[in-house]
């Protein structure tokens, strides 16, 4: 029964990994950005959930369709005025895409701290446990899997059954053939953009519900995302949902075999194992 | 020989009545720039330094430490300041981080030129700097300093302002072997205050005749406490002791809850005596033991008084043991400084070694190495979203709830 419950701990771990993960996986990987802000916007939008839920005394839930609309329109604002400036410079582009990011990251924490203060904060919604033939399953886990797994299945519909989604692709695998095809490139950057912004906003409206934050802690955030994303093999939505499983039944294994210390080291020791082995990540899309 | 005066104003002793009268108005001026200096040294606030953890792990908690230190200053100033002199408070934020609050007291001392310095918030930070203020002779009251080996033979100018973090949750194994429970499992954070906590529990376990049959550590940040969770509840112990700050102690209790295990009696430090506490866990927090060196009904001098002037200063909020203990520190530099008629560190330093003083917190008194010898460890609990004193006994407000249920 207890490897069991480490197996469903792990699962549950997974898809909160997943809820975190994918947002990047589109930025990163489809469009190349480095988005180092991306902790940062999943935080701000779980501290803003906070403050709502505890001053409105309403479920947190009803703020994830806001959030994802306000978040798209903001994503693709800052898209438009920070980054497609630098999309013509080429490859020192990717680096002045690190440094705007980079402060973009710590203008967002320092907004969060001044309108949120630097406390750790979390919510008591969800808190339900079910007992299901002598296991234990938390609602907020289930929550956050099954957002993460809605978010997952529909990214891949998007990107690979729609017009639209597939001229994202296209931008994303060759820019001059995609602008030869008639596929207006800079418009696609700033969906591509916009939607991994939103995305990571939503996952920080269920973060909230399943652990403690703090404008800080999204540095840890967005190591973890990027982590994942690396795992998965970038921009491969089936990847990233293997890696986010397969580090959260290791997590969970390696924590209560061995200890606490040794469960936070797992995602970067996975990281180094891979880029030995298997550099491409586990799905089969590369760059 | 004659004496040849009056020639152009000049005497036998070369002297030349403007030049007297020169040297006498130069003299004047002096003395008055002194006076003037003096005087406008006088009107100059002592200002007293220090660094708070304003961001990172430890915020919460030292948000407390910071408001604390405001009260115990503005209170000063309320009744016409120290030396007649109004007092100030200059802080930092160390961002949790001992090494930037090591750069942040040197720059306080060497380029702020403060006149005095109160401790830090947490253990950890306040064993970084202790070393500074022997280097550089400062008396330094820690009211964020628990762990007893920051005050051990060596440290001359430190002040513990809390009591040892030995004895936190002392009372939770002899109140639950009371109770029948038998078995005990200990979790610690990483941190020298933690450690010092949890060691001290595991002797007391031992020496009760209570086997720990789970024992662990871990380190912050820990986003996932899962693990650490199911391997409680396969222990299954009667009493958990958790040595914790307050992201551990929430997600900790968070975790336990989600693997739907509830021990007997469920003990944490720290966490749980924040306001933020409650309203994070919800009924999850019902039923979690935790300690104090401070509680509102205590008898300690202007107790009442501390308490409403803190809730009239930050908006209706009631105050805790970090506010407490940052008050006193307050409450003992100013009791120096008034004794010694100075802020000499020296004759300061000389004057707390050999007196008590009366606290909010109870009575500080510390012994040749400057570890407290006279605070007092209580314990309460959380039941209905309320705090209620449990420990000692004698002086509880209500009966101890068991077993924890976390509903």
């Amino acid at each position: 029964m207890i490897i069991l419950q480490l197996v469903v701990n792990g699962v549950l771990l997974g898809g909160t990994y997943i809820l975190l993960a994918q947002g990047l996986n589109l930025i990163f990987g489809v469009m190349g950005i480095v988005n180092l802000a991306h902790g940062a916007i999943i935080t701000l939008a779980g501290l803003f959930t906070f403050w709502f839920a505890t001053k409105t005394h309403q479920s947190p839930l009803l703020l994830l369709p806001p959030v994802f609309i306000v978040m798209l329109v903001v994503g693709g604002v800052l898209q438009r005025l920070l980054l497609e400036p630098l999309a013509r410079l080429g490859r020192r582009g990717e680096l002045l895409n690190l440094m705007v990011t980079f402060g973009l990251s710590y203008v967002i924490i320092e907004t969060g701290l001044n309108l949120f203060g630097s406390q750790y904060v979390s919510l008591p919604d969800l808190q339900t446990t079910w007992a299901v033939g002598g296991l234990a399953i938390n609602e907020a886990l289930v929550a956050a899997g099954v957002l993460g797994a809605l978010i997952s299945g529909g990214l891949h519909l998007w990107l690979h059954h729609t017009e639209s989604g597939k001229a994202l692709m296209a931008t994303a695998q060759n820019p001059t053939g995609a602008v030869t095809c008639g596929i207006d490139v800079r418009r696609m950057r700033g969906i591509a953009f916009a939607i991994g912004s939103a995305l990571a906003a939503s996952a920080g409206v269920l973060l909230i519900l399943v652990i403690p934050l703090s404008a800080p802690t999204a540095d840890t955030l967005t190591i973890l995302s990027f982590v994942i994303v690396a795992l998965g093999g970038l921009g491969d939505y089936r990847g990233a949902v293997m890696a986010a499983i397969i580090l959260g039944l290791v997590q969970s294994a390696v924590g209560y075999y061995l200890s606490g210390d040794a469960e936070v080291v797992v995602p970067y020791l996975l990281l180094i194992v891979f880029m030995v082995v298997r550099p491409q990540g586990l799905g089969r899309a590369t760059r | 020989m004659r004496l040849h005066a009056n020639q152009g104003g000049k005497t036998m002793l070369g002297g030349n009545f403007l030049g007297r009268a020169g040297a006498s108005f130069a003299a004047l001026i002096a003395v008055f720039v002194l006076f003037a200096a003096s005087a406008a040294q006088a009107q100059q606030p002592i200002v007293i330094g220090a660094s708070v953890s304003q961001t990172g792990p430890l915020a919460v908690d030292a948000a407390y430490h910071l408001r604390g230190l405001q009260l115990g200053v503005a209170d000063a100033n309320a009744h016409g300041g120290w030396l007649g002199r109004k007092i100030e408070l200059k802080y930092y934020d160390d961002q949790s981080n001992p090494g930037t609050a090591v750069r942040l007291y040197t720059r306080l001392i060497t380029e702020d030129n403060v006149n005095l310095v109160v401790g830090p918030y947490s253990s950890g930070i306040s064993q970084a700097v202790a070393p500074l203020m022997n280097k550089y002779e400062r008396v330094m009251p820690a009211p964020g300093a628990s762990l007893p080996a920051i005050f051990a033979p060596g440290n001359k100018w430190n002040f513990q302002l809390l009591p040892p973090a030995t004895g936190y949750l002392e009372g939770i194994l002899p109140l639950a072997k009371s109770q029948g429970a038998h078995t005990v499992a200990i979790l610690e954070l990483q941190l020298g205050f933690t450690l010092a906590c949890g060691q001290a529990r595991e002797a007391q376990a031992q020496a009760l005749g209570m086997p720990i049959i789970y024992g662990a550590s871990y380190a912050l940040p820990q986003p996932d406490f899962s693990s650490l969770a199911l391997a409680i509840k396969n222990a299954n112990p009667d009493v958990v002791v958790l040595c914790s700050y307050y992201p551990d102690a929430v997600g900790i209790a968070q975790a336990l809850h989600r693997i739907g295990y509830a021990p007997r009696f469920l003990s944490e430090t720290i966490g749980p005596a924040e306001a933020e506490f409650i309203s994070a866990l919800g009924p999850i927090a019902n039923g979690i033991i935790s300690n104090t060196s401070w509680w509102p009904n205590l008898k300690t001098p202007d107790n009442a008084g501390f308490i409403a002037r803190y809730k009239a200063m930050f908006n209706n909020e009631e105050p805790d043991y970090h506010v407490a203990a940052t008050y006193a520190a307050i409450q003992v530099l100013g009791a120096a400084v008034k004794a010694t008629n100075s802020l000499d560190q020296a004759k300061m330093r000389q004057w707390l070694l050999t007196h008590e003083v009366e606290t909010v917190e109870g009575v500080f008194k510390s012994d040749a190495n400057g570890l407290s010898t006279k605070f007092g460890q209580y314990m309460f609990q959380i039941q209905n979203g309320k705090r209620f004193l449990i420990w000692p006994i004698s002086q509880a407000e209500a009966k101890t709830q068991i077993p924890y249920t976390g509903q």
